[in-house]
């Protein structure tokens, strides 16, 4: 199946485009995703999670806010953004 | 009642509102946590607004490094008056009428509740999610609303937590990013985000418009987009 996934903010800048296609297995969680997105983009290893203590995610699917959890299904649009902090 | 000089001076946005709506606003007291990048436009707009009583809340001094963006702070300013000092002078000139209490001191557990006494809106203007938590906590405990910012380089975020309707900022950011001590920052990112926060603000208080309740506004001035997310 088909998901596609959209990078805002500095994400977009670490992944060089705005958004691009994924081709998934059926069944697979926002977690899985997130670890096929660093396999094609290793970059991203040093921006989320573990790897990285100060570094977050956070992730919509089709505009509503889920955690790492959440199964996809075919044609959802899926956005990762990085939350910031500064004021 | 508002003044022949109130109906005058708010003119403009009493035609958005009405004269209830200005009344709400006037008898209505919001403390600005944090006068930085950020605070300086929530706390301007607010004033020039005719919110009757702002609280502004920071321990720091302002710095020669702050001023790409702290709008509110001057060189003469520097190392001087603590930052919501060096604002109030200037907000009162702004508008005499109003009422800027100041706060100079770092918040915590055992402060929070005096500070924060009888405040109306909590407006996040920090720089660190530790403090952001205790007045998330704080928000609960009193069941005040908490408008929520955060500015990086040219991004951005706004949200409005509404204790018992929507999610807390903890709910949202479980995994809150680190204080970074000088993160960089163009001070019309903080323009935008800050001027969001206010126009909260004045939604909470007015009933006016839709406040970003379970929402969060993501703003990328880099690649010029405002997304929202719905959070629940």
């Amino acid at each position: 199946m088909k998901i596609r996934v959209r990078y805002f903010a500095r994400f977009r800048s670490v992944a060089g485009v705005s958004e691009e296609e994924y081709e998934v297995p059926e069944g697979i969680k926002v977690k899985d995703l997130i670890d096929l997105i660093q396999k094609k983009h290793p970059k991203f290893k040093e921006e989320i999670f573990e790897q990285n203590e100060d570094a977050d995610v956070n992730v919509s699917r089709n505009g509503k806010y889920v955690d790492f959890g959440e199964e996809l299904e075919d044609g959802d649009i899926v956005a990762l953004f990085p939350p910031v902090s500064g004021g | 009642m508002l003044s022949d000089r109130e109906l005058e001076r708010y003119d403009r946005q009493l035609r958005i509102f009405g004269e209830g709506g200005q009344e709400k606003l006037k008898n209505a007291r919001v403390a600005v946590i944090g006068v930085g990048g950020l605070g300086s436009p929530v706390a301007y707009y607010l004033t020039a607004a005719g919110v009757g009583k702002i609280l502004l809340v920071d321990e720091q001094t302002p710095e020669l490094s702050n001023l790409n963006r702290q709008i509110l702070h001057w060189e003469e300013d520097l190392s001087k008056n603590p930052k919501p000092l060096s604002a109030k002078w200037k907000l009162e000139k702004l508008n005499p009428d109003i009422k800027i209490e100041t706060f100079v001191g770092h918040l915590d557990e055992g402060n929070i509740g005096d500070a924060l006494q009888d405040v109306d809106v909590i407006v996040d203007c920090l720089d660190n999610f530790e403090t952001r938590f205790l007045l998330d906590d704080f928000a609960h405990k009193r069941s005040i609303p908490l408008v929520h910012g955060a500015v990086e380089g040219l991004f951005g975020q706004v949200t409005t937590i509404i204790p018992g309707k929507t999610l807390r900022l903890r709910e949202i950011f479980p995994r809150a990013p680190g204080k970074k001590e000088n993160f960089p920052i163009l001070g019309a990112t903080a323009g935008v985000i800050g001027s969001i926060q206010a126009a909260e603000v004045v939604k909470l208080i007015t009933g006016f418009g839709e406040p970003l309740a379970n929402k969060l506004l993501i703003v990328d001035l880099e690649h010029n987009s405002f997304d929202v997310v719905e959070l629940e």
